[in-house]
């Protein structure tokens, strides 16, 4: 009787765990909860903070440049609310970062099969610094960064 | 939660806010509050998914997202998110 239900409970924890990977949709605050806290440099033009964080997430920070459009605007009067856009024909995942921030990762992106990765959001600057996108496209990584002038600080509130 | 859906030529465009006052780690230090931010949104149109991201305290207050995706019009999107705290949200919009 006890081996019995010891076998029963093996096979419904297997199945729980097995639920989430079936599943496309990824938390990714939950999936990967270190790469959030990935600090920047205290000098925007130090990447390295990014660079980091593209390593924790992708896997690999070998990027090449193209199939990214990035748009952003040159100034920001006001950090608090910056636009920012990206397009690419397709993708299976894309990230975004940026240097002028305490932590280095902005959002992650699982594009789903119907997704057609033209997404915009709108992100909080400190200061000025600089605004990386990373796609994943057929298993290689590309890379389009733009940098971004904040002449109103966005996270004193 | 304000969302608008509209399809064209088998692409539906989607342009939502959602309103929450992502208070960064910096931002709540100053005010005496806790940290709270939106950390996952997705969008399904009959239980699949179209849309997925997973988001940090540095989107902009009551975030603004716009996004795209292979559909139609008249079927019907969900578009959910869940903050640190667990609070989450939901709202349906049919695709015009």
């Amino acid at each position: 009787m006890e081996r019995r239900k010891f076998l029963g409970l093996g096979l419904g924890a297997a199945a729980i765990s097995l639920a989430p990977v079936s599943a496309l949709a990824k938390n990714y605050r939950k999936e990967l909860p270190k790469v959030w806290s990935i600090k920047n440099k205290d000098k925007a033009d130090d990447l390295s903070g990014v660079n980091e964080a593209i390593k924790a997430v992708f896997g690999s920070d070998k990027t090449e440049d193209g199939k990214i459009k990035l748009k952003a605007p040159d100034i920001a009067e006001n950090g608090a609310v910056v636009p920012v856009s990206f397009s690419l024909e397709k993708a299976t995942k894309v990230a975004l970062f940026q240097s002028a921030d305490p932590e280095a990762l902005v959002a992650i992106w699982d594009i789903p099969e119907v997704g057609i990765p033209n997404y915009s959001v709108r992100i909080k600057l400190k200061k000025t610094g600089t605004v990386v996108v990373v796609a994943e496209v057929d298993g290689k990584l590309y890379r389009a960064q733009k940098d971004v002038k904040v002449t109103a600080g966005g996270c004193g509130g | 939660m304000r969302i608008k859906a509209k399809a064209k030529d088998g692409v539906v465009t989607v342009k939502a806010m959602m309103k929450h006052p992502m208070l960064s780690y910096d931002i709540a230090k100053k005010k005496g509050k806790e940290a709270n931010f939106i950390v996952h949104i997705s969008g399904k149109v009959d239980g699949k998914d179209v849309y997925d991201a997973s988001t940090s305290q540095f989107l902009s207050k009551n975030p603004y997202i716009k996004f795209q995706f292979k559909g139609e019009a008249g079927k019907e999107l969900e578009l959910s998110w869940v903050d640190l705290k667990g609070n989450t949200k939901s709202k349906k919009a049919k695709i015009k």
